[in-house]
């Protein structure tokens, strides 16, 4: 690890004050993927700036139909709200799943989106249910806020506050692991909302992205069955060691009819 | 599994002494030891598979402040260190002799411990830093100008042996460092011409590596007044370390002390001496103090020495009614960047035929390097490969021909009666039920219930296939072992030995003997392994070889100590030594209220002054012992898996494992062994491999994030029968415990999975079986037209 300067402000007026001017800075929300980094100088920054310490960053609660998250929410908070059980199971059901006990107590929801892991699960379900980034400056649709590989529309000196959820009619998320990190290799998320069907994808390609031909097809039917026949085109999916994109393309609609079958199970019960 | 303990003594699953001090963080591994004043160093590592080092410019990095020094292979051969002393072949005598077949001697070319003109894999050490900090020397690491000439490299075995594959030594004539013919080649012919089948599988048992929990570390002293050097690094056996060390440093042994305590997984990764031994005690005397190194996880993957790495090509004729005629085939070993390790393929080929009567065999068995980690044995060294080999020629066999697998292999296995058997390259297999060990693992996997079982799970969209695997073990290694009891007046019992625990537990299964020979309570005996100012014979932790030989020499030296005890028993009971008896700790007369306790006659040792010379001074008594003799553990495991075909993923529903060990000392102990040992196996067959881009000879898997380890999740919970049918070869009837549970498990596995397939016409699944591989199997078999079934 590269020497920096750690800073721990107790307010986002006092974070952004502390991020001003600095070019080589970086935000510490969780570090379940910053810490290893820097630990194996891959990364290297002047200053970290913790949002630890930003109550205001923290919790969760309901605002009519809409589920609001703090940009500082622990992964096992989350899992375990009875609120986000309430609204959006498979959001809980998500958060669970995600790395292990340490990573889920240490991470962050803010954290992951903003780092936008092609493989993360969280970003497959802001953009499956068509969430709303609100940072320190604005509000950002989950469809204009993932851009590529560990990209997105934050510009420099902007923080994620809350992430708000309108809360679904139906939705399941389905992960198939990558064995060794467990990481999706295919990581598909489906909701059923009022104005039609979303389908999100992860660790199949550069960024999370939207299945739209399963979108469509579910639009007319929400069933498994309305899945027959769809294909995903591997051209633009990841190919690695684990896994060729022909592979993930395959597993992304196997994945995708889980998912549905399980957002259906969960709403008929 | 095993009842509760009723006693300490031998047979009994007593839990094991060290684990209270292991599991609450009360170990002493080698990171652990901190000695006052010392510096640290971090090893600079090629980035390249394949590069001459133009030169190496340290200006930079000794620049900065806290770097004490940087050390170069130029250094290194002004200094005079020798190279890395290997043993190619096996040290033990009962191993089969291999040589070029044209006559010439095998290439093996020193290896250093740094490199010195040229980097020959992706981790090998370029330069050693050295600096007040761990993280001062990774700076000065970076500031470390090296010029390479990167150059063509090749990793995989089979590209490795071609005539034109880029050449790690320009002056070897190709990769190709040893050509073997074993066998037979005229008999075996013959028997291929009049077979009524033949079958054959081209195949490769990928590279994987041991992943010991606790990665290397060392910390280097040196005394100028002595001249003598420390070193203090877990290994699998000190002495070997010393003798080696004390090679390359080019001092007397007496001049090299090595020190350890709790080792944390050896596996054989562990087995034999690394640079970095050598490069910490050096750079402790170039910098005057001493130096510390501590091997960090993604280090571990780069240049620990990874293991198996065989291609192989086999077929197996058979007449018209099944029985063997042949075997024979082609195995290429990979010994990575340096040859230096013929060992696997050595102890593989000698047993390619298992435990099948087999009258005919020949094979080619070749060595070859690559731009990769050097390999060395790896649990069960050169066996599981070709055990997997042989169990898949039966079920391939069975399927392209017509047989019942079972039938297949009941027909061709060995029977008691047969014993002793010289198998066709030589080795000769002593004692064993390999058919009652058959029959027993068919009934614990309820073999004839299977069917049930895959219909069922097939109404749930899942194939499921049973296979089943017998295996047999030669343990050889190094074959001498000393130990030496001392009784002390106290109430305590040392014993020292030269062999050394790495998670074994051997303070519990030794001490079990001491307690069984000398009726010593366990707490009371000291096992001391660790420290090569007292341990000075024994060959370490390796082939099954601690508790064979280690139970031996303690048998022994208990007698004498017994024996001796008698005599001065008989002097302090004022009888004669022919009426005395030892049971239970005491020498008692026969027919009188008169006994001393073992301790009692300790005391007497050293008080009476009038004893006799041989028996004055401390009770103690010792046993020095050269095994020639291979011992050949055997056994049966039998593996169901159920596979979701849309994803390829695959579920171990259930595995059963019967190994024979002659005779079990700690029937708990040996249960964790075969746990440890299957899922180590299975791992292999299922998910691990040491991933080479085959372009540029970069590690792909160089972490916990790519390297893909077996977890507890992974495995069902496992079915494990020990059986004893005394050895003949061992005077207590023992065979080994420690590697039974990885040498049949790849083959046992992979024949489960092919039999979950075995419905849509797939022949084969390489390993590891991943998911995609699982998916393209069935896609392509799917595909095939049906003539091109083989069924």
């Amino acid at each position: 690890m590269y020497d920096f300067d750690y800073h721990r402000p107790g307010s986002l007026d006092e974070a952004a004050a502390m991020i001003a001017g600095k070019d080589d800075v970086k935000l510490l929300a969780g570090g379940m993927s910053l810490i290893p980094a820097l630990k194996l100088r891959l990364a290297r920054y002047s200053d970290l700036v913790d949002l630890g310490a930003i109550d205001a960053l923290k919790g969760i609660r309901r605002e009519g139909n809409t589920l609001v998250i703090g940009a500082m929410t622990p992964h096992a908070e989350v899992a375990a709200s009875a609120e986000v059980a309430r609204a959006i199971p498979a959001l809980a059901a998500l958060a669970g799943g995600i790395g292990d006990p340490l990573v889920r107590n240490r991470g962050t929801i803010g954290g992951s989106i903003a780092n936008a892991d092609p493989a993360a699960d969280y970003p497959a379900g802001v953009l499956g249910l068509g969430a709303t980034i609100v940072t320190s400056r604005r509000e950002i649709a989950a469809d204009d806020f993932f851009l590529g590989l560990f990209e997105t529309a934050l510009k420099p000196g902007e923080i994620i506050t809350a992430v708000r959820f309108p809360v679904p009619q139906a939705a399941a998320y389905c992960k198939h692991p990558q064995p060794a990190s467990r990481f999706a290799l295919a990581g598909v998320f489906v909701a059923k909302m009022a104005g039609g069907v979303r389908v999100a994808v992860t660790g199949a390609g550069p960024s999370v992205l939207r299945f739209e031909q399963a979108e469509a097809a579910l639009a007319k039917k929400f069933d498994p069955s309305a899945l027959e026949g769809i294909t995903l085109a591997p051209d633009d999916l990841n190919s690695d060691i684990h896994a060729s994109a022909e592979y993930r393309a395959s597993c992304v609609v196997v994945m995708a009819r889980r998912a549905v079958q399980r957002a259906s199970e969960a709403r008929a019960r | 599994m095993s009842h509760a303990a009723r006693s300490t003594r031998i047979g009994e699953p007593v839990r094991r002494r060290e684990d209270h001090r292991l599991i609450t963080g009360a170990g002493r591994f080698s990171d652990d030891v901190t000695l006052p004043g010392q510096a640290y160093a971090v090893m600079l590592r090629s980035p390249h598979a394949h590069a001459r080092i133009r030169a190496i410019d340290s200006r930079n990095a000794l620049a900065l402040p806290g770097v004490i020094a940087v050390l170069t292979g130029a250094d290194l051969r002004s200094d005079g260190l020798k190279p890395i002393p290997y043993n190619p072949f096996t040290l033990h005598p009962a191993d089969i002799r291999m040589s070029n077949s044209d006559g010439s001697p095998p290439f093996v070319a020193p290896c250093y411990s740094m490199a010195v003109d040229r980097a020959r894999y992706v981790g090998e050490i370029v330069a050693v830093v050295i600096a007040q900090t761990t993280p001062i020397a990774k700076d000065a690491a970076e500031a470390v100008d090296v010029d390479y000439e990167v150059l063509p490299a090749v990793t995989r075995t089979v590209a490795a042996a071609q005539p034109d594959a880029p050449r790690l030594w320009d002056d070897a004539s190709s990769n190709v460092c040893l050509d073997a013919d074993v066998g037979a080649k005229d008999a075996t012919a013959a028997a291929f011409a009049r077979a009524a089948h033949v079958v054959k599988i081209e195949t490769w048992i990928q590279r994987v590596t041991g992943v010991p929990m606790e990665p290397r570390a060392a910390v280097g002293e040196y005394d100028a007044a002595t001249q003598r050097y420390t070193l203090h690094a877990g290994s699998g056996g000190a002495v070997r370390l010393k003798t080696d060390l004390a090679k390359i440093l080019g001092v007397p042994a007496k001049n090299v002390r090595v020190l350890m305590d709790d080792v944390g997984g050896n596996f054989g990764t562990r087995g034999m001496i690394y640079p970095e031994f050598a490069l910490v005690p050096w750079a402790a005397r170039r910098a005057g103090r001493p130096v510390k190194w501590t091997c960090e996880r993604h280090e571990s993957f780069l240049s620990d020495f990874q293991g198996r790495d065989l291609a192989v090509t086999a077929e197996l004729a058979l007449d018209a009614q099944g029985t063997f005629l042949a075997l024979r085939g082609s195995n290429i070993g990979n010994s990575g960047g340096h040859p230096g390790s013929f060992t696997p393929l050595q102890k593989g080929v000698e047993i390619m035929s298992s435990l099948y009567r087999m009258p005919a065999a020949h094979f080619r068995a070749r060595s070859v390097v690559s731009n990769t980690a050097p390999t060395r044995p790896y649990r069960s060294s050169g066996r599981p490969e070709v055990m997997y080999v042989m169990e898949r020629l039966i079920d391939l066999a069975a399927s392209e021909f017509g047989f019942d697998r079972v039938e297949l292999r009941r027909r061709n296995l060995l029977k008691q009666g047969e014993l002793p058997y010289t198998n066709p390259f030589g080795m000769i297999y002593d004692s064993g039920d390999y058919h009652d060990a058959m029959e027993k693992a068919l009934k614990l996997g309820d073999w004839a219930g299977f069917p049930a079982r895959r219909t069922e799970a097939r109404r749930r969209g899942r194939r499921r296939g049973i296979g089943i695997a017998n295996y047999v073990d030669t343990a050889t290694g190094a074959p001498r072992e000393r130990a030496e009891i001392t009784v002390h007046p106290d109430g305590r019992v040392d014993l020292v030995i030269g062999t050394i625990s790495n998670g074994q537990g051997h303070e519990t299964s030794f001490a079990q003997l001491v307690n069984e020979w000398l009726g010593v309570p366990i707490d009371n005996v000291r096992l001391i392994t660790g420290d090569t100012d007292i341990v000075k014979v024994g060959g370490g932790t390796h082939s099954g070889r601690s508790m064979r030989m280690g139970s031996v020499v303690i048998w022994n030296s208990a007698r004498e100590i017994i024996a001796k005890g008698t005599r001065i028993a008989a002097r302090l009971l004022e009888s004669d030594p022919s009426t005395l008896r030892f049971e239970n700790g005491r020498f008692r007369v026969e027919g009188a209220d008169r006994s001393a306790s073992l301790f009692e006659v300790a005391a007497a040792a050293a008080q009476l002054g009038d004893l006799p010379e041989d028996l004055r001074g401390p009770l103690a008594a010792f046993s020095d012992e050269t095994f020639n003799i291979a011992s050949f553990p055997y056994g049966c495991h039998v593996c169901e898996v159920e596979i979701d075909p849309e994803l390829g993923t695959l579920e171990i529903a259930r595995y059963s494992a019967v190994d024979d060990v002659g005779r079990a000392v700690n029937p708990m102990i040996i249960h964790g062994q075969v746990h440890g040992g299957i899922a180590q196996g299975v791992g292999q067959a299922l998910m691990e491999q040491c991933y080479y881009d085959p372009g540029t000879g970069q590690l792909l898997t160089a972490s916990f994030m790519d390297y893909s380890m077996p977890r507890a999740d992974n495995f069902p919970f496992f079915s494990t029968e020990i059986t004893e049918v005394p050895c003949t070869t061992h005077p207590l009837g023992m065979r080994p415990a420690g590697e039974g549970g990885t040498t049949p498990a790849l083959g046992v596995f992979i024949n489960a999975v092919v039999d979950a397939l075995a419905d849509y016409g797939v022949r084969h699944v390489e390993m590891p079986a991943t998911p995609e591989r699982i998916w393209r199997a069935i896609r392509d078999a799917r595909a095939a037209p049906p003539a091109g079934r083989a069924r």
